[in-house]
C-alpha cells in the first residue's frame, strides 16, 4: 500500500467515524474503506469491483493517475449524498444502456395544420388569407399568437395581428391581449406593456393572476414602481401572491431606494409561510452593499437558510460574499473553496462542524422514528404491535451494534451469484473485523429457496445477530431505529436512500435531523467482489450547512450549471473570514 | 434612422451576394412606401387594398401597426359605463363576506377570459370550496376537475337529446309508413311483451333470494377518513356500480356495507346519490355493525391488492371482503393493515399469474373487483374473470398462466393442490357436501398463517 495518498488516508479515516479513535481495535474495519476511490460514478465502480488482485498493482497506479486528474475539479470521493451524483449516475447509465438519441428532442412533425409564424408584420388581408388556409381557423389568432410567444418573434409581427383582429372584429379578446403582453414582457417592451396596462385596465375589471404578475415583473423596475404595490394588494385579494411576486416588488422598491418598504413586504412574504426566492435574497444582499442599515437583518436571511438547510446558488454566494466585503467596520474577504477531508476548510483551516448529533438530538430523532416512522398513525401499517414488543425486546437484550445491515438490500446489490451468498461474504467480512452486526431481514429469507441458502443463512445467524420480520412488514423502519438505538457509533449498510422514511418525520426540524444523521451513519457499498475486501463509500465528517463562528463565516453553495437533487448536498463553499488572520493560498488544491 | 442604416447595408450586402437582393429589394420598397404614404389614413374596406400595389399595402400595415389601440380605446366609454352599472348594484351590507367569494367569482370568469378551463357556471357550494383553497395550482385544479364534469354532463346531454330526436324521427316515419302501407307486417305477435318492469322485478327477486341463501360480499366501509373529496364521490360511484352489476347478474352477492356509519360522509353521499327511497328499497344489508360480529373469522377473507397470499380458486363459502375505498394517492397497505389487526386471512388476485402486467398500479376499482368476483362465482375461469382488469394496465394474457409462477415455492403449491384437491378441501370445514366444490386452496393462506405464529418464538428458540 504505497500509495501516493496513504498519509492523507490515516488523517482522514480518524475523522470519518469517531470510532477509530475511541477503539483503536478497529481500525481494520476502517481500512476498508478505500480512501483512493474518488469517483462514485458506476464506471469506475464497475471497473474495480471486476480486477483481479494480480492486477492491483497496476489498478492503483491507474487510480492514483486519475486522482491526480480529478484533483483539479473534485478532490474528494463522491457519496451518494455529493452534489451531482445523482444526474451523473443516470447520464451513465443512459449511456450505457445505448439509449442516447432518447433525449434528443423529436422533431414535432405537427404538419401544416400550424401556419407558420410569419417573419415580417403581414397586412390584414394576408392575415385574413392565412386565417382562411389555415385547417384549424377556430382560435387561428391565439394559437398564433401563443407561437410568436414560442418563437420570440418580433413584436411588430404581433401588432400587426392584433390590428387584423381589431379591425375584423372591433375588439380584442383577453386571451389574446394576455398573450401579447406576455410577448411584450419576454421582449422588453416597457412601453407597449404600459399601454396595455391602460387598455386592459379599462377593459376588464380585474385581471388575472398572470396578467397581475407580468405586470408586477414590469412595472416594478420602471418609474412606475409604486403602482406594483397596488397591483400586488388587487392580488392578494384572490390568492396568496407567489414568492416571485413578492421577490418583484422588493426588487423594484430596493431598486429605487425604498429599502423600508422592501423590507416591510419581505415580513409579509415571511409572514405568510412562503420561502423567498434567491433573487429576493440577491436583490437585498446587493442593495445593502452600498446602505448598512439592515445588516443584522442580512445576517436573519442567513440564519434563515441554515435553519431551513437551504444552500445559495452562485449569483447569490456572490452577492453574499461581496457584500460582507462591502462592511466597512470589518475587513472581510471571500474565497470560494471546498472543505478538506477531515472537515477543514481548505482555505482558512478552520474546522467546520461535526456531522456527529448531540445526545439530545439523538434521543430526539430516535424517538420521533419510532413515534412516526415505525408506529405512524396506525401500528399495523408498518408492521404489528406483538412484532414491535419482539423488536423492543430483541434490542434491549443484546450488546449495541456496530454496524446494522439492511440485508435484503445488501444482498441485491451485486447482481451475480445467489442473495444469500453475497449477505454472507459481507457479513463474514465486517464480522472478521471484530464488529458487532445486526442483519435486518424478513423472514422469507429463512426458508430455503434458490436465492437463499438455508447453509448460508446459519451462517449469517453464526458471525451476526439476526432480526427478522414478518413478510408484509416492513424491514427499513426497524434498521433505522436500532442504528439509531445503538449510539452514535453505529452505522448502517445500505444503498436505500430511505426517502420514505424521511418523509414520515413529521416536522421539518427532525427532517433535517434525520437526513444529518443519516449523512454521518449511512455506508453504501462501493464495491465488492468474492474474496476481496469491501469498501464502502467516504462519510464526511462535517456537517454541509451554513455557519459560523463569529470571525468567519462558512457558506456551502450551488455552482452555477450544476443541478442538485433533494437528497444532495453541495461540494462547494464561500469561505468568509475578518483580515488580519493569517490566509493561505484561496485556490482549492 | 436605423431603418436608413439598415437600408444602406442591405444595398452593400446585395452588391456583395446578388442572391439577396429580392429580399433588399423588398425592404428597399417598404422604406420607400413609408417615407411617401405618411399620414395616410387606415382603409379599412379589404376590396380597395386586395387591388392596391405591394407597396402600398406594407405602408399602409406599417403605418396602422397600433390601430387595433385606438380601436380598443375608442370602445372603452362604454364598457366603462357598463362597469360603472355593474358597480352600482353591489349592494354595501354585507359587502365585507361578500368580497371574498365576489372576487373568486371575479377570478373565474378572469381565467375563463385567459383562456384557462374552467367552467361556464359554479354554484354557490363550489364557489366557497374554491375561496377555502388557499393556494393557485390547487384552485386550478379545483376548477379544471368541475370545468370536465360539467363538459361530460354537457355531453351526455347533447347526446340524449340527439337519441331522442333520431327516436321521435323514427317513430315519425313509422307512422307515416303505417297510414300510407298496409304492406308492413302487424305488430302482433303470440308472446307477451316483457317490460322493463318486469325484468327489474326479477333481478330484485333474485337479489331478495341472494339475501336469504346467497354467498355475502361484504364492503368494508370504514375507510371515510382515508379518502378527500372527490375520491369519496368516485368511491360511492363505483359502488353503486357495483351494486348495479351485482343486481343485473345470474347469481348475485348478498352485499353487506358494513361500518356504514348513519349520518356519517360515506351514509350522506349514498343518500344523495341513491335518493332516500330506492336507498330504503335498496336489497342490501347495510349495517354499522364490523363483519367480524356478522361472520365467523375463518370464514372471511380480505381481498387486498398488498396481500402476499394469491387467490387462486374462488370459494363460494367463504365471505370475501373488499375495501370500500378510492385511493387515488396510492396508501400502501392501509387494508391489509386493518387485516392484519384483525388477523384475518388475506389474498390478492392472483393478477401476475395471468397478465403480462405493464404499468399502473394493482389495486382495482370496486366494480372491476365485483365484475371478477361475479364472474368466478358463476362459474367462469380466471381467463374470464380477469378480462375485467383494465385493458391500459396490461398486455395480454399469457399463453400458458399455469406455467408461469413467481416462485418456485408457490408453483410447488399450487401444482400439489391442482394433483389433489382434496388437500385444500381437508382444511375446510364449511363445504358443504352437496354442493359442487370448486377447488379449493386455502392450504396456502393456513400454511403462511402456521408460519406467522411459529415465527413469533424464532428467537427465543435460539
Amino acid at each position: 500500500m504505497s500509495s501516493l495518498l496513504f498519509p492523507f488516508v490515516k488523517v482522514n479515516l480518524k475523522q470519518i467515524s469517531p470510532l477509530s479513535v475511541l477503539r483503536p481495535w478497529r481500525s481494520i474495519f476502517l481500512k476498508s474503506l478505500h480512501p483512493y476511490l474518488k469517483s462514485a460514478e458506476l464506471a469506475n465502480l464497475r471497473l474495480e469491483s471486476t480486477k483481479e488482485g494480480s492486477r492491483y498493482a497496476a489498478h492503483k497506479k491507474k487510480a492514483a493517475q486519475k486522482d491526480s486528474r480529478r484533483n483539479e475539479r473534485q478532490p474528494f470521493s463522491r457519496s451518494v449524498f455529493a452534489a451531482g451524483t445523482a444526474s451523473r449516475t443516470a447520464e451513465f447509465m443512459r449511456r450505457k444502456s445505448g439509449e442516447d438519441m432518447v433525449d434528443q428532442p423529436v422533431a414535432t412533425s405537427k404538419g401544416p395544420s400550424h401556419a407558420e409564424v410569419p417573419d415580417c408584420p403581414l397586412t390584414v388581408t394576408e392575415w385574413a388569407s392565412l386565417k382562411q388556409n389555415s385547417l384549424r381557423p377556430h382560435q387561428f389568432e391565439v394559437q398564433m399568437m401563443k407561437r410568436m410567444v414560442a418563437a420570440r418573434s418580433s413584436i411588430d409581427i404581433a401588432k400587426s395581428l392584433l390590428t387584423y383582429v381589431a379591425v375584423e372584429t372591433g375588439t380584442l379578446n383577453y386571451e389574446l391581449l394576455l398573450k401579447y403582453l406576455t410577448l411584450c414582457v419576454h421582449g422588453n417592451y416597457y412601453s407597449e406593456v404600459f399601454d396595455l396596462y391602460e387598455i386592459m385596465k379599462s377593459h376588464f375589471k380585474t385581471l388575472d393572476p398572470g396578467a397581475y404578475s407580468l405586470f408586477i415583473k414590469v412595472f416594478s423596475t420602471t418609474d412606475r414602481w409604486r403602482e406594483s404595490f397596488t397591483m400586488l394588494e388587487s392580488l392578494s385579494k384572490t390568492m396568496t401572491p407567489s414568492p416571485r411576486n413578492y421577490g418583484d416588488v422588493i426588487a423594484g422598491a430596493l431598486q429605487h431606494g425604498d429599502s423600508t418598504t422592501a423590507w416591510a413586504l419581505y415580513d409579509r412574504l415571511l409572514e405568510q409561510g412562503l420561502s423567498p426566492n434567491q433573487d429576493t435574497w440577491q436583490a437585498l444582499f446587493k442593495s445593502s452593499c452600498s446602505e448598512h442599515s439592515h445588516n443584522e437583518r442580512l445576517r436573519d436571511i442567513l440564519l434563515f437558510m441554515r435553519d431551513n438547510q437551504l444552500y445559495p446558488g452562485e449569483p447569490l454566494a456572490q452577492c453574499i460574499s461581496s457584500w460582507f466585503e462591502s462592511l466597512p467596520a470589518d475587513n472581510w474577504t471571500g474565497s470560494w473553496t471546498t472543505a478538506g477531508p477531515s472537515g477543514t476548510c481548505q482555505c482558512c483551516g478552520a474546522a467546520l462542524e461535526s456531522i456527529r448529533l448531540s445526545e439530545e438530538e439523538y434521543g430526539l430523532l430516535k424517538d420521533r422514528v419510532m413515534r412516526d416512522v415505525i408506529m405512524g398513525r396506525d401500528v399495523f401499517t408498518k408492521t404489528t404491535p406483538q412484532e414491535l414488543d419482539r423488536f423492543r425486546k430483541f434490542v434491549e437484550s443484546v450488546p449495541a451494534f456496530d454496524v446494522v445491515l439492511d440485508g435484503l438490500n445488501v444482498a441485491n446489490t451485486f447482481g451475480k451469484g445467489k442473495q444469500s451468498e453475497t449477505l454472507l461474504a459481507v457479513a463474514t467480512e465486517l464480522e472478521k473485523q471484530g464488529l458487532n452486526i445486526l442483519v435486518l431481514g424478513r423472514s422469507h429469507m429463512r426458508r430455503h429457496s434458490h436465492s437463499w441458502d438455508r447453509d448460508h443463512m446459519t451462517r449469517v445467524q453464526q458471525v451476526a445477530h439476526c432480526f427478522f420480520t414478518d413478510d408484509i412488514s416492513e424491514d427499513d423502519p426497524f434498521l433505522l431505529y436500532a442504528a439509531l438505538h445503538s449510539g452514535n457509533h453505529c452505522m448502517f449498510v445500505s444503498r436505500d436512500l430511505m426517502r420514505d422514511h424521511k418523509a414520515c418525520l413529521a416536522d421539518g426540524t427532525t427532517r433535517c435531523l434525520f437526513f444529518k444523521w443519516q449523512r454521518g451513519h449511512q455506508l453504501v457499498v462501493h464495491g465488492y467482489a468474492p474474496g476481496r475486501r469491501i469498501r464502502f463509500q467516504r462519510i464526511q465528517s462535517y456537517d454541509t450547512i451554513l455557519q459560523t463562528d463569529g470571525a468567519s463565516w462558512h457558506i456551502p453553495y450551488d455552482p452555477q450549471g450544476q443541478d442538485r437533487c433533494s437528497y444532495e448536498v453541495p461540494t462547494t463553499w464561500l469561505c468568509l473570514r475578518r483580515a488580519g488572520r493569517p490566509t493561505r493560498p484561496t485556490e482549492a488544491s | 434612422m436605423r431603418l436608413l442604416k439598415q437600408m444602406f447595408m442591405n444595398v452593400l450586402w446585395s452588391h456583395r451576394f446578388p442572391q439577396a437582393t429580392v429580399r433588399a429589394g423588398r425592404r428597399w420598397s417598404c422604406f420607400l412606401s413609408l417615407t411617401a404614404g405618411a399620414g395616410r389614413t387606415f382603409y379599412a374596406n379589404a376590396g380597395l387594398r386586395k387591388e392596391s400595389s405591394q407597396a402600398h399595402d406594407l405602408a399602409a400595415k406599417k403605418l396602422d401597426l397600433d390601430v387595433w389601440k385606438s380601436v380598443m380605446r375608442s370602445s372603452q366609454p362604454q364598457e366603462d359605463k357598463e362597469e360603472d352599472d355593474d358597480s352600482n348594484d353591489i349592494d354595501d351590507d354585507e359587502e365585507e363576506e361578500c368580497s371574498t367569494l365576489e372576487s373568486s367569482r371575479e377570478l373565474v370568469e378572469m381565467w375563463r377570459l385567459a383562456g384557462k378551463l374552467v367552467p361556464e357556471q359554479i354554484s354557490e357550494e363550489d364557489l366557497q370550496a374554491l375561496t377555502a383553497l388557499s393556494t393557485k395550482s390547487s384552485k386550478k385544479k379545483f376548477l379544471k376537475r368541475l370545468a370536465l364534469k360539467e363538459h361530460h354532463k354537457k355531453v351526455d346531454k347533447e347526446k340524449k337529446e340527439r337519441k331522442r330526436a333520431q327516436k321521435e324521427a323514427e317513430r315519425q316515419r313509422n307512422a307515416e309508413g303505417e297510414e300510407e302501407g298496409a304492406d308492413r307486417p302487424l305488430r302482433n305477435t303470440f308472446l307477451m311483451h316483457f317490460w322493463t318492469r318486469s325484468m327489474d322485478a326479477l333481478h330484485n327477486w333474485r337479489a331478495a333470494q341472494s339475501m336469504c341463501f346467497g354467498q355475502p360480499l361484504v364492503f368494508d366501509m370504514s375507510y371515510e377518513q382515508n379518502m378527500s373529496k372527490p375520491e369519496m364521490t368516485s368511491a360511492v360511484s363505483q359502488l353503486l356500480e357495483s351494486e348495479g352489476w351485482n343486481r343485473r347478474s345470474a347469481d348475485p352477492f348478498h352485499l353487506h356495507f358494513c361500518n356504514l356509519k348513519p349520518d356519517g360522509i360515506y351514509h350522506q353521499e349514498l343518500l344523495k346519490r341513491y335518493g332516500r327511497d330506492t336507498w330504503d328499497r335498496l336489497l342490501i344489508t347495510t349495517t354499522e355493525q364490523h363483519y367480524m360480529d356478522l361472520f365467523p373469522k375463518n370464514q372471511v377473507v380480505y381481498l387486498t391488492a398488498d396481500s402476499r397470499n394469491v387467490l387462486r380458486t374462488f370459494d363460494h363459502d367463504k365471505v370475501y371482503i373488499v375495501g370500500a375505498m378510492v385511493d387515488k394517492s396510492i396508501q400502501t397497505g392501509l387494508s391489509l393493515a386493518n387485516a392484519k389487526r384483525l388477523q384475518l386471512v388475506t389474498a390478492r388476485l392472483p393478477l401476475d399469474n395471468f397478465l403480462h402486467w405493464d404499468m399502473g398500479s394493482k389495486n382495482l376499482t370496486l366494480d372491476q373487483m365485483m365484475r371478477i368476483l361475479l364472474t368466478l362465482k358463476e362459474g367462469g375461469n380466471w381467463e374470464q374473470a380477469l378480462e375485467f382488469v383494465p385493458k391500459r394496465k396490461h398486455d395480454g394474457f399469457f399463453k400458458a398462466p399455469q406455467l408461469r409462477k413467481q416462485t418456485a415455492r408457490t408453483a410447488r403449491i399450487s401444482e400439489r393442490s391442482e394433483a389433489n384437491p382434496r388437500t385444500g378441501t381437508g382444511h375446510n370445514n364449511w363445504v358443504s357436501q352437496s354442493r359442487v366444490i370448486t377447488v379449493l386452496n386455502t392450504s396456502r393462506i393456513k400454511v403462511s398463517d402456521v408460519k406467522t405464529k411459529r415465527k413469533k418464538n424464532w428467537w427465543d428458540e435460539e
